[in-house]
């Protein structure tokens, strides 16, 4: 069966301090984590001043349900799809969701916006999708 | 729901008479008689002689009783009131009293079960599951029985281009996102509210909540917010809007059907300002559709009464050497509203089914007048994105043309971006079928709404008519300059001809005509004219240019 591919970004509404907001980000991520695996999702996650964007790769009907979870939450507001394209390989196969922002740590909460050039307004999918691709590569360039 | 039944009358087929428990009480409560089914049904083996209150601790020690259950039950005993409830095991009994022989009372116990089911899946939505029509009337009838104080509010919800998706994706998909849609908002609301699928893409809720306008103005917000973000069914990216309409228990309705009717005129409200928002009832809406039925019924009377009218503006090569058409524009002059304008009344046709008739007597009237102007002068003609919607539009076309004898070359049909948006098949059909008849087209308003290069160089358009609001701001704005200087070199690149819309002085004209512009059309120009002093300035030109 053909994998799909989905990007997009939305406004967050983690409120708090900096320590909250990684606390939250573990949280969604650690839930993603466990709902991907039990259907066959992989991804990547970035979280910038004010946004989220995510790479969602899998099976259509296990990508979509992924999907529309995450419209439910109350956490996005304003969430643009830019992307939802058939595959031909997935890029993140290793990764049930990755968090991609280690490479920047230090400016991780605060300047990943700045550090990747992430402008919500400019971007497209593919745009995107490369750029978390990149940032990933370059994270395990460092470690 | 079951709460709602005690105002359905029962159809006797449903209840088993033969399982009815009749019970035989004396003045005290102590059970002289109970029958087999009485016993079956509520009361267990041996109450015969013993108090109608421990029979149904029993029941509720065994665990065929909610706790709780017998206090309710006694009280309407001791009431004389009917009462209908729940067994444990979901089955739902409806108890009644009446009189016996000799001073004792008669308790009549059924299961009513079978008529509940029956009743609710009258009331139930089979693709959401959620409450229908039936059930919000139910319910809404309970919240006005007499004695209430009815609270709350009431949210009509109506998805934004849902029939785009049913007309594009087929019925599946749209059954699919229906059910995303219902699951969205059954997550955003509490225990108490009631979400209903009133049929189509309309949704309703009943909310009840202590502050209720802000909490009807937090819930319609986020309905907004949530339904209108995309949905992914089937593989297909959906981008869907949902409008909210809240009318106030307390305040816009003294009956359930005046409630609805609130919520129902606020909806309108909130579509007709744009879709994607939401609107609290008032009262001045009632005024509002009261004038817009007013200005509908006298617009179907103005066709008859030949109320409507042409009028036309010239268009003239931006050196002003040369008149080349003529725009026809319609006006509508009613004997005591005056002259009404287009933009208020075409969107109304539009809506009213109007439009395709209207239309058509534009065609066929400018036809008929341009059919008078010497060779190569063109009329333009307005269509609607209504109108283009339909095939019957290439027959309406071919018989004005013919009936007026104006050759085909001659006419010029302009239409906005917008009637090109859906259904691309079909107007590339319609598109297709009306060039092959030898008309002309030319895109109206380019530069504000999409823009899309793609249409221009899918439909082959004669003409693009630059918006005015460019031209208009030209002397200031260098941005409208340069929009202006690029759609001139677009055009002239795909072999289509520009004109600028709204032409009102020299310094525009000076600058349109600089920037590349070949056609002008504005007030600086020539103000619309009537269709006999269009005629003489159209039979003017040649004469001058013989000269």
């Amino acid at each position: 069966m053909t994998d799909y591919r989905l990007v997009y970004y939305s406004a967050n509404r983690l409120n708090g301090t900096a320590e909250q907001k990684e606390a939250d980000i573990d949280t969604i991520l650690a839930r993603s984590r466990r709902n991907n695996d039990s259907v066959g999702v992989t991804g990547a996650l970035t979280f910038s001043d004010g946004y989220f964007a995510q790479v969602l790769e899998g099976p259509q009907g296990a990508v979509e349900v992924t999907f529309e979870r995450i419209q439910q939450d109350g956490r996005h507001s304003d969430v643009h799809l830019l992307e939802f394209v058939p595959i031909a390989d997935r890029t993140f196969s290793n990764w049930s969701m990755a968090y991609v922002g280690k490479a920047v740590e230090g400016s991780k909460l605060a300047g990943l916006g700045a550090t990747t050039g992430f402008d919500p307004a400019k971007i497209s999918g593919q745009q995107l999708f490369e750029r978390l691709r990149d940032l990933l590569l370059a994270e395990q360039a460092v470690a | 729901m079951q709460y709602a039944l005690a105002q359905q009358s029962y159809s006797p087929d449903l209840v088993d008479q033969q399982q009815t428990g009749i019970v035989l009480l004396d003045h005290a409560g102590t059970v002289l008689f109970a029958n087999s089914a009485a016993e079956t049904l509520l009361l267990g083996q041996g109450c015969q002689n013993h108090p109608l209150a421990a029979a149904l601790e029993g029941a509720e020690r065994l665990g065929l009783l909610h706790p709780h259950s017998s206090g309710r039950i006694l009280a309407a005993v001791a009431g004389d009131r009917e009462l209908q409830f729940r067994r444990r095991d979901e089955h739902t009994l409806r108890l009644t009293m009446g009189p016996g022989l000799g001073g004792t009372r008669l308790l009549e116990i059924a299961d009513v079960s079978k008529v509940v089911e029956t009743i609710l899946s009258q009331s139930l939505d089979p693709l959401t599951g959620l409450a229908n029509r039936v059930g919000l009337l139910a319910q809404l009838a309970m919240d006005y029985a007499p004695g209430q104080e009815p609270t709350g509010a009431l949210l009509y919800i109506d998805i934004d281009r849902f029939k785009g998706v049913n007309d594009t994706l087929g019925h599946p998909v749209g059954d699919r996102l229906l059910k995303l849609v219902a699951e969205r908002m059954a997550n955003v609301i509490s225990a108490d509210d009631m979400l209903v699928r009133l049929g189509g893409d309309e949704f309703a809720i009943l909310l009840k909540a202590s502050a209720i306008v802000p909490a009807a103005e937090a819930l319609a917000r986020r309905l907004v917010d949530l339904l209108g973000r995309p949905y992914l069914v089937a593989g297909h990216m959906i981008h869907i809007g949902a409008s909210v309409g809240i009318a106030l228990a307390s305040g816009d309705g003294q009956t359930p059907e005046d409630l609805i009717r609130s919520a129902d005129l606020a909806l309108f409200n909130a579509k007709s300002e744009g879709r994607g928002t939401f609107r609290f009832f008032n009262p001045s809406m009632a005024d509002a559709l009261q004038q817009r039925r007013a200005l509908e019924i006298d617009m179907r009377r103005a066709l008859a009464l030949k109320e409507f009218s042409l009028v036309y503006q010239a268009q003239y090569a931006a050196d002003r050497s040369r008149l080349v058409g003529f725009e026809a524009l319609l006006r509508w002059n009613h004997e005591t509203r005056g002259a009404v304008s287009p933009a208020e009344f075409i969107p109304l046709a539009e809506e009213i089914g109007l439009m395709t008739t209207l239309g058509e007597w534009v065609l066929r009237t400018a036809c008929m007048e341009a059919a008078k102007w010497p060779k190569g002068m063109s009329v333009a003609v307005n269509i609607s994105p209504v109108q283009f919607r339909s095939t019957a539009l290439v027959a309406v076309v071919a018989s004005a043309l013919a009936a007026s004898g104006l050759p085909p070359e001659q006419l010029e049909l302009e239409i906005t971006e917008g009637a090109l948006l859906n259904n691309t098949a079909q107007v590339m059909d319609i598109f297709t079928q009306l060039k092959a008849l030898g008309v002309r087209f030319a895109m109206d308003d380019f530069g504000t709404g999409y823009s899309s290069l793609s249409y221009l160089q899918k439909f082959p358009f004669d003409k693009i008519k630059i918006d005015q609001s460019f031209v208009r701001t030209m002397p200031d704005s260098h941005d409208s300059a340069a929009i202006v200087r690029a759609i001139s070199a677009l055009g002239t690149s795909l072999g289509m001809t520009t004109v600028a819309e709204g032409v009102e002085t020299e310094d525009q004209l000076m600058r349109v005509a600089r920037d590349g512009c070949m056609h002008v059309q504005g007030y600086l120009t020539g103000r619309p004219v009537t269709a006999d002093l269009a005629t003489q300035l159209a039979l003017a030109t040649i004469g001058e240019e013989n000269d």
